[in-house]
């Protein structure tokens, strides 16, 4: 009846949506994997610290460093710290961390689930009595899931801390002074509604990584497929999150 | 074990800063808007909120002290803001400081100034409400500048009618020109002052004698006030009318005296208008002074004579 692209993307939506309420599903009932969900809290959170944090750092000093003229411009260049804080703390962090983790660990799911799948490790753990899914996927949404909003907060941070020494490479603005001025900028109505949605990008990375992995076919060249359309898709849904948080906190009026 | 014991570590090291951070920020920001501190509600009413929001600063002496906690409308004249002041600042501020609307800045955000005022009054108290004063906005200066434009036209055609009246007119030229006048002037305004001062410190003199004199103090006041002083007055008066008479007496006495003498009768009436009896007395004393002369040669000679030598020259040893 549908065209066939048309087709194909409900079938892929329609399947997604199912093994995302699945998870929910089997992940909240016993039994749980809690030594292999700590290893995937390991890889994800810890070892994804160093990458976020020089990006958050990096995206940190240069927005400030762009921002500059203009408000120099306006003779409003003490507005600086305040500017630059809410627009890194509302956005940017979040959704650069979220983006960098998509690419790291999207694309690593979706190769090692894949992998698994096509040299049959997943049909072999069936036979043997444990449950894959469980092992396999709901650990690693859950890792993802709880980490992306710890990295994002953490990166809050460092990209802040890279704002200040932007704001020192041309004008002077004190330590204390500017965490005054960050601190008298931003609301809860910034930082709650940012670090909520980053729990929605977890969940999507960890959801779409292992969906593509899971469901890989077509031997080795699927696994590569698998990798690449996870971080494709998973790149792509934190910002279509991204735009319906941003339309669900502006009609709650969080701003 | 060991491998994993470390992971279990270094994530647990992640997971705590994260949650660390989380709740500082959370922290700081709550801090920032007086969550955490003990507050008090406090309130005022505006003609116009002009664009205050909730989370606005409130300030006092130009230091935030608060925030607004919420703005809304009472009538189609009244919008009332209720505010959150830390408690700690309120022993600063009176029940008579007036709250206005300002903004932070040229065009920064909207904030309530808190500005005390000199009179004595208490400190705030929770749930007081502030007057409020208000601030002029743009629109209004330009329409109060119009009409002021308006009047400083009128006031300049008149000027210029003035000084040109003027300017026509020598004599209020001369007068202001004239300087002794001026001096002058300027005396009769010193010798008013002198005077005046003069006349209030005799006044005073003044004011101070009554009052003594009331109290009975001094001869006025005994004259005026004792009582028992007018008694004696009296009795001395008829003493003195007694004295009087006699006085009377005597001087009759003195005048047949008087009389007696200048018809010469008795010893002073010989003594003073008996001419012999003088030319009498003018001859002894010439003998008399004869007398004496020889007398004293008299005497030199006794001092020169043998006998009596010796003791003179003694006399004259002792003086020495």
């Amino acid at each position: 009846m549908l065209p066939k692209v048309l087709n194909n993307f409900f079938d892929e939506m329609g399947s997604i949506s199912r093994f995302g309420f699945r998870f929910f599903k089997e992940g909240f009932v016993p039994r749980y994997e809690f030594r292999e969900m700590i290893r995937q809290c390991y890889y994800v959170g810890y070892r994804s610290l160093p990458l976020v944090g020089l990006t958050a750092f990096i995206m940190g000093l240069v927005i400030t460093i762009q921002s500059r003229p203009t408000l120099v411009e306006f003779g409003a260049e003490d507005w600086l710290p305040k500017m630059v804080s809410v627009s890194l703390l509302r956005e940017i962090t979040p959704v650069i961390t979220a983006l960098i983790c998509a690419g790291k660990i999207g694309s690593g799911m979706g190769a090692e689930l894949g992998s698994m799948k096509v040299t049959e490790q997943i049909d072999a753990m069936e036979v043997s009595g444990t449950n894959p899914f469980k092992y396999l996927v709901v650990t690693r949404v859950f890792a993802t899931t709880l980490m992306i909003p710890l990295l994002a907060i953490l990166g809050d941070a460092i990209s802040l801390y890279g704002a200040y020494l932007g704001c020192n490479i041309r004008g002077v603005v004190s330590w204390q002074l500017y965490w005054n001025q960050v601190f008298e900028t931003i609301t809860y109505g910034d930082l709650i509604p940012s670090v909520l949605k980053t729990f929605f990008f977890g969940y999507a990375i960890g959801v779409i990584g292992c969906f593509k992995g899971y469901y890989s076919s077509k031997g080795t060249e699927g696994v590569g497929q698998s990798a690449n359309s996870a971080v494709v898709l998973s790149s792509l849904l934190i910002f279509i999150i991204d735009l319906l948080a941003v339309q669900i906190i502006d009609i709650l009026n969080l701003t | 074990m060991i491998k994993d014991l470390s992971r279990n570590v270094k994530l647990g090291i992640f997971v705590f800063a994260g949650t660390i951070f989380f709740i500082g920020v959370l922290y700081m920001i709550g801090s920032k808007r007086n969550l955490f501190s003990s507050n008090i509600l406090i309130s005022a009413k505006f003609y116009n909120a002009d664009g205050l929001m909730s989370g606005n600063s409130v300030r006092f002496a130009g230091i935030n002290i608060g925030t607004v906690k919420n703005v809304e409308i009472i009538n189609d004249t009244t919008v009332l803001v209720q505010m959150v002041i830390e408690n700690k600042v309120t022993t600063h501020i009176k029940k008579n400081s007036i709250a206005s609307i300002g903004t932070d800045g040229l065009m920064g955000n909207k904030l309530v100034n808190i500005g005390s005022v000199s009179a004595a009054a208490e400190t705030i108290e929770e749930g007081d409400e502030l007057k409020t004063f208000k601030a002029i906005s743009a629109a209004e200066m330009m329409q109060t500048l119009s009409a002021t434009n308006e009047n400083i036209k009128i006031i300049t055609e008149d000027l210029k009618q003035i000084s040109s009246k003027l300017n026509k007119n020598n004599s209020l030229w001369n007068f202001l020109a004239d300087t002794t006048l001026t001096e002058n002037l300027r005396q009769t305004i010193v010798s008013i002052k002198l005077t005046g001062d003069r006349t209030a410190y005799v006044a005073g003199d003044l004011k101070q004698l009554m009052a003594g004199v009331k109290e009975g103090k001094g001869t006025l006041g005994a004259l005026l006030m004792d009582t028992s002083l007018s008694k004696n007055l009296s009795q001395s008066v008829v003493n003195i009318k007694l004295v009087s008479n006699d006085l009377a007496i005597v001087s009759g006495d003195l005048s047949n005296i008087t009389k007696g003498i200048k018809n010469g009768e008795g010893a002073v009436g010989t003594l003073l208008m008996d001419t012999t009896f003088v030319h009498n007395m003018n001859k002894s004393m010439e003998n008399l002074n004869t007398g004496t002369k020889g007398f004293s040669e008299n005497m030199e000679a006794l001092k020169h004579s043998i006998f009596l030598r010796k003791y003179f020259k003694k006399q004259a040893k002792d003086k020495k």
